[in-house]
């Protein structure tokens, strides 16, 4: 069984990020991680290879070469291969246009299941998995939070959906994107980073295999930022004055009332 | 295609959403703008309700009511869905970057090969078109985007992003007949409700939030009760759902939902920068807590510094008196 786990490197919550003189690109310092949902759908990949041995992990991110630390991340945990589509020609802020690449590429490769992360914690878009899903014409299932595999052609996924929880049986092949609480995220152990250190690194130009899904050039993308810009800031905090705890609520119920109106 | 504009309509109990209803506030502008029309979209089983409700607010209001669609589904909405759209050919639509929302519209996209935005706050003109606003990074920056002319557009947006206009003039309802597909890889085991009544945290006006201040489970109990009184919701940091004092539903923060609330009071929180990350956008935002050095209060209107147990049971009081008094 070969299973795909798709991840993105994300600038860490604690990195700083510069807004260009014109307003037109981000220098973001160098800090980044593998995003928060991606760790359990990697872990959830280890434990359906520990659970039923004749499986194949491939981990693949669509990115510049600063994300190969992401992959060796993936790697140390458990993984046995890690593939960079190399993003530098084809820097896109068109999701649709990395979903076709992916999707080219896991076609190309053959895959019974895909797993990734429900979103990513720097655009919080959550558009490739199903995307990926849609050109694949397989089904997805959006942040699963318990997966058992019942034979090689079937998985049982429950997730959360608008008010409540479903269970579903799904046919393979699908792609399914993980939810916090899937599973606990293993730390790599030590052999594992040593093995990490050691594994290769497939690079793959997206221009060298089939892209039967559209065009994947920048001149196709219709989506584009026009500028970037700092949030508005909040003016500094007013601490409410009185004698007591509950003079302060009192004063404090009146401003949000009668000054800021919220009440 | 046309210069109208679309917007999907979620229900919950048989009612629209607000957050839908404020995608038809924001439509309406835009609508305006292209002088075209407003569709409002509705897809399920018994929605005809809903429809006259969303009727107030859009030029014609189109329902899809099948006993099929009775529970939402990627195939099944998104079969019916992309048929209205190829019938009535928008130049956007608009949805809820809600649970549903993040699972229905990139597959739309994808399918439709339109331009799509995705969880963003708010919009404005840009000459003769239209550029959309989307946080990035956790609110530390926030970008400008636009869609390229000829492209169908797709944006969802994040609840409590637009204001919701009074209703006006009800506009003509259509029922259209569409083949639905279900995709034959899926068979739904069972459904469990969650059992909260209680508007979603996401779509709440008000939120009283509970940090590890807070000090146990037990505490929240006073939180609640003020919660309740608001019409609210108790949202809660990363700590404590950790320490398995609330569910993770309740979560704020990056690695949990994100919040932008008229009114967010923060109890016993300290701001660690991934809980400030899912609640910045709030309107006013409130911080108590007795140490005056937390970060919170960095990123906050107004601030108490003192013992939340001791505030808690006086705003519960004076809160009261404001809502006997409206």
């Amino acid at each position: 069984m070969n299973i795909l786990v798709f991840i993105k490197q994300v600038a860490d919550t604690e990195a700083r990020i510069i807004i260009s003189s014109d307003q037109k690109s981000l220098e973001i310092e160098n800090k980044y991680v593998v995003n928060f949902f991606d760790e359990f759908a990697v872990e959830e990949a280890i434990r359906i290879k520990e659970a039923l041995k004749d499986v194949e992990i491939t981990v693949c991110t669509f990115a510049p070469a600063r994300a190969t630390e992401a992959l060796r991340t993936a790697i140390a945990m458990g993984a046995d291969k890690a593939v960079r589509i190399d993003s530098s020609k084809y820097e896109t802020d068109d999701l649709l246009i990395i979903a076709r690449i992916l999707a080219a590429y896991a076609k190309n490769e053959g895959f019974d299941l895909i797993l990734c992360g429900r979103q990513a914690m720097d655009d919080e878009s959550a558009n490739v998995g199903a995307m990926v899903a849609e050109f694949l014409d397989i089904p997805h299932i959006s942040q699963i939070s318990r997966l058992n595999m019942l034979d090689p052609g079937r998985a049982e996924v429950e997730n959360e959906i608008e008010g409540g929880k479903k269970i579903s049986e799904i046919a393979l092949p699908a792609l399914f994107t993980a939810q916090k609480g899937l599973n606990e995220p293993r730390v790599p152990l030590i052999t594992g980073v040593m093995k990490a250190m050691k594994t290769e690194i497939t690079v793959l130009d997206p221009a060298s295999f089939d892209a039967p899904f559209g065009p994947i050039d920048n001149e196709s993308s219709k989506i584009h930022v026009l500028s970037y810009e700092l949030p508005a800031k909040r003016p500094s905090v007013r601490i409410i004055d009185g004698e007591s705890p509950e003079e302060k609520a009192g004063n404090l119920v009146r401003l949000l009332r009668d000054e800021a109106k919220v009440l | 295609m046309s210069n109208d504009v679309l917007v999907f309509v979620e229900c919950k109990d048989s009612m629209p959403r607000k957050a839908s209803l404020e995608l038809l506030s924001a439509g309406r502008q835009i609508a305006a703008k292209f002088s075209s029309s407003l569709f409002a979209v509705l897809i399920g089983s018994g929605v005809k309700q809903a429809a006259d409700m969303v009727s107030g607010f859009s030029d014609k209001t189109i329902i899809v009511d099948n006993g099929s669609l009775a529970d939402y589904g990627w195939d099944s909405t998104g079969s019916a869905l992309q048929e209205i759209v190829k019938k009535y050919a928008p130049m956007i639509i608009l949805g809820t970057s809600s649970m549903t929302g993040k699972d229905l519209f990139p597959r739309l996209a994808a399918r439709l090969e339109a331009a799509m935005v995705s969880d963003a706050v708010g919009f404005d003109f840009n000459g003769d078109g239209l550029k959309i606003k989307k946080p990035l990074y956790g609110g530390k920056v926030i970008s400008w985007i636009a869609a390229r002319a000829d492209s169908l557009l797709i944006v969802t947006f994040r609840p409590n992003s637009f204001a919701v206009n009074e209703p006006g003039q009800k506009g003509e309802i259509i029922e259209e007949q569409v083949n639905i597909q279900k995709n034959p890889g899926i068979k739904v085991i069972s459904f469990t409700k969650a059992e909260s009544k209680k508007v979603d945290l996401q779509e709440a006006d008000f939120i009283i939030c509970g940090g590890r201040g807070m000090k146990a489970a037990e505490h929240f109990s006073l939180l609640d009760g003020i919660g309740d009184l608001m019409g609210g919701r108790v949202g809660a940091s990363r700590t404590v759902v950790d320490s398995k004092w609330r569910e993770y539903d309740d979560q704020i923060g990056k690695s949990g939902k994100t919040v932008s609330p008229k009114l967010y009071i923060g109890c016993g929180v300290s701001g660690a920068l991934h809980h400030i990350m899912g609640m910045d956008t709030s309107k006013v935002i409130v911080a108590i807590n007795k140490d005056p050095n937390a970060p919170i209060f960095q990123y906050a209107d107004y601030g108490i510094v003192d013992d939340l147990f001791a505030v808690l049971p006086a705003l519960k009081d004076e809160l009261k008196k404001v809502r006997e008094e409206s």
